[in-house]
């Protein structure tokens, strides 16, 4: 047991203290924060100043209704607009066009607005800066709202008895669970698919270090000086759970700034004036559940990861074997929309019964519905069993593996090593 | 109590037989040079000796313990793959490889100082492995093999890399961990270094003993048979029916005899060609000669 500690604890060491795992694991989090902070910046970032606009009214009768549609103040009490003049049928466009681009480009003005001879051609808003978004759409708005309200008035219907006739319903949903309901705003498929893929990503992104750590002792040669002092049983579990710490230690980190993070979103929701951020919450069973699934899954698939480093000499020959744990993970991702779709349909139960999918899919149904406790429980025992046979064999391997060097070994040639003594 | 035991040691891998119903006994405070060609089952044996890998048939002793688990940490393993991990700082892997044979982490750090001052690495402690010359990292592996002070030491090529001075310091810490009764089973192609530190050999070949004993004996055994001669002039002179085998030296010839012949005929030869003879010795063969000998024979 000492032994095995002194393994875990260099491995650990060593992991976290090398540049990438400091960058990934303090840089991920920061680009997150950095995402939400520019977010928040370009949501809440409110123009201070009005625009100054000149309307061109071709028309001769939308540009008052326009402007009756611009009236919105900025924070700072200032109209968002500021109509410095209409001009309606000028004689001659043309020099008006190119009086009115001298004024913007003098900076006089900010911007015109050219409104057409027939309400079914285009509308168009000429200016320096195309791009002032925070602006345009109230402009869109006024405009789009006095052509329509013109329509309706020749055909004698008043827009604001068609904006009440329009007016959708609200259809709640409703989440039943033991513990009663709660409103449905598609937060389960969202944490439902995180879940997928953090699971996914964490037992294939551990897998691979985990079989490099192994293969770094093959190619440096280490390894003989290594079993000459443990046995190589000890040194595969010292590395599993030495990565594992390192990769619980990563997650932590991650979990605690995506928290924080959390907040700020709440924030920046806020900001929007909207709640897409409120009532998301994690129920702790289902955190219970993903966290002894993904236990079990990164012992089974770290201890495959382990097996393929050590019967690999070099990068390549790993890379190309690297498949046969990998296979399994990939195929979730391809098969884990079905199971969202219906997580209660045989082919759901069946394959998240099985034990190479279990880590991913069950986790998946629970965080969707919670599966009878036979199924839960049937799934964790076969997840067990398998674990425990694919260590075993993964032992076999990496013990015959280690000592050997050259041309990488056929699969036949693996299975032929577990009935070594 | 031997040091090691091997009774009857049987070990296949599919279908080749690595090592075929080798029995040795290697006594204690003794070096023992374990010979053989390339791929003669040499590592095999230490293997087993280490219970890296476990004998088809047979049984193996270490200090008069079954092998074990528990045998490893009573050994000083410097293997022929050897290597350390390139990017820990080189007193970090002594105290980690020591602290894995059982010694405390305290002491583990005090004995690694005392070694790298000893062999002259004491201003590279703190640097990675990586960044050291290929001759030092040789010395650093050679630490971590004898820092516990195993009873038993198994050496596989410990001079590779080495340059002579440091060679030497090497070869008179085993001469020095011998007289504190440690034993040493030294694996190496270097016949002259065998010759000056061996107590007794062991020749393997193709998975078979060939020979073993204590050094002495065995050059007894062929008896002065053999002619060391350095000279100058034409070399016509040893063309003589008495010399069976040829063996030129850099600065001379080694010349097997037939049994029975007059090694004086073939100094009369010489002088009388006008050669100028500078050395003219009658010896016991060279373990070299002993060593080709045995292993074209088989």
């Amino acid at each position: 047991m000492r032994k095995l500690g002194l393994i875990i604890k260099r491995e650990y060491l060593t992991r976290i203290k090398t540049k990438g795992f400091i960058i990934g694991t303090i840089l991920v989090p920061l680009i997150g924060l950095a995402f939400c902070l520019l977010i928040i910046f370009l949501v809440n970032h409110k123009p201070t100043h009005s625009m100054r606009l000149v309307i061109v009214d071709n028309s001769g009768q939308l540009a008052q209704p326009i402007t009756q549609g611009l009236d919105a103040k900025l924070e700072n009490g200032q109209p968002e607009f500021n109509i410095v003049e209409t001009n309606v049928r000028p004689a001659s466009p043309d020099v008006v066009q190119q009086d009115l681009r001298a004024r913007i480009n003098a900076e006089k003005i900010d911007a015109y607005l050219w409104i057409p001879r027939d309400p079914k051609d285009s509308f168009e808003l000429h200016m320096r800066n195309p791009d002032n978004f925070s602006l345009i759409g109230p402009l869109s708005g006024a405009v789009d709202q006095a052509v329509i309200s013109a329509r309706l008035s020749e055909r004698g219907v008043h827009l604001d008895d068609i904006k009440s006739i329009l007016r959708g319903t609200d259809l709640k949903l409703m989440k039943i669970s033991e513990t009663g309901e709660a409103e449905e705003k598609g937060q389960s498929i969202g944490i439902a698919v995180a879940l997928v893929v953090l699971l996914y990503t964490a037992l294939l992104m551990y897998g691979i270090i985990t079989m490099r750590s192994v293969l770094e002792e093959k190619t440096t040669r280490t390894m003989e000086v290594l079993i000459s002092a443990v046995r190589p049983f000890e040194l595969l579990c010292g590395k599993i759970l030495g990565v594992a710490a390192a990769a619980f230690t990563q997650f932590a980190v991650w979990m605690i700034s995506t928290a924080l993070l959390f907040t700020y979103g709440a924030l920046a929701a806020m900001g929007m004036g909207g709640t897409a951020m409120s009532g998301v919450h994690v129920p702790i069973s289902l955190v219970l559940y993903a966290t002894i699934f993904f236990i079990g899954g990164y012992f089974l698939y770290s201890s495959m990861f382990a097996a393929i480093g050590a019967a690999c000499s070099n990068e390549q020959d790993a890379q190309q074997l690297q498949w046969i744990a990998m296979a399994p993970l990939v195929f979730c991702m391809v098969i884990y929309s079905m199971v969202l779709n219906d997580p209660t349909s045989t082919a759901s139960v069946v394959l998240s019964e099985i034990p190479f999918f279990a880590p991913v899919l069950m986790a998946l149904r629970i965080s969707l519905q919670t599966p009878p406790a036979w199924q839960i429980v049937l799934s964790l025992f076969l997840l067990l069993v398998t674990t425990v046979v694919t260590i075993w064999a993964s032992a076999k391997i990496y013990r015959v593996g280690i000592l050997m060097y050259g041309k990488r070994p056929s699969l036949v040639e693996m299975f032929r090593w577990l009935r070594y003594s | 109590m031997d040091a090691i035991t091997l009774e009857n040691v049987t070990k296949s891998y599919d279908a080749v037989t690595a090592v075929s119903d080798i029995s040795l006994h290697v006594r204690r405070a003794a070096i023992l040079g374990l010979l053989g060609p390339n791929g003669a089952g040499k590592t095999t044996t230490i293997r087993m000796i280490m219970n890296i890998l476990v004998p088809d048939e047979g049984s193996i002793q270490v200090l008069g313990q079954p092998v074990s688990d528990n045998t490893r940490d009573l050994i000083g393993y410097l293997p022929e793959e050897r290597g350390l991990y390139p990017r820990m700082k080189v007193r970090e892997i002594i105290i980690f490889l020591a602290a894995l044979h059982g010694l405390t982490e305290a002491e583990a750090d005090r004995r690694a100082r005392e070694w790298l001052e000893k062999l002259d690495l004491a201003e590279w402690s703190e640097k990675k492995l990586i960044d050291l010359s290929k001759g030092m990292q040789q010395k650093v592996q050679f630490i971590t093999a004898v820092i516990h002070k195993p009873p038993l030491v198994i050496l596989d090529e410990p001079f590779s890399g080495l340059d002579p001075v440091n060679a030497a310091t090497v070869e008179e810490i085993m001469i020095d961990m011998r007289a504190n009764g440690s034993t040493i089973v030294l694996s190496t192609h270097r016949m002259e270094q065998v010759e000056r530190m061996c107590d007794s050999i062991c020749l393997i070949d193709k998975g078979h003993k060939l020979l073993d004993g204590e050094l002495r004996a065995i050059k007894q055994s062929y008896g002065k048979n053999t002619l060391h001669i350095e000279f100058t002039g034409s070399d016509a002179f040893l063309k003589n029916p008495a010399i069976i085998s040829l063996t030129r030296l850099g600065n001379g010839v080694e010349a097997k005899l037939k049994p029975g012949a007059d090694p004086q005929e073939i100094l009369k030869a010489a002088v009388q060609e006008n050669v100028s003879v500078i050395r003219f010795e009658l010896l016991e063969p060279s373990l070299n000669e002993i060593f080709i000998d045995r292993t074209s024979r088989a």
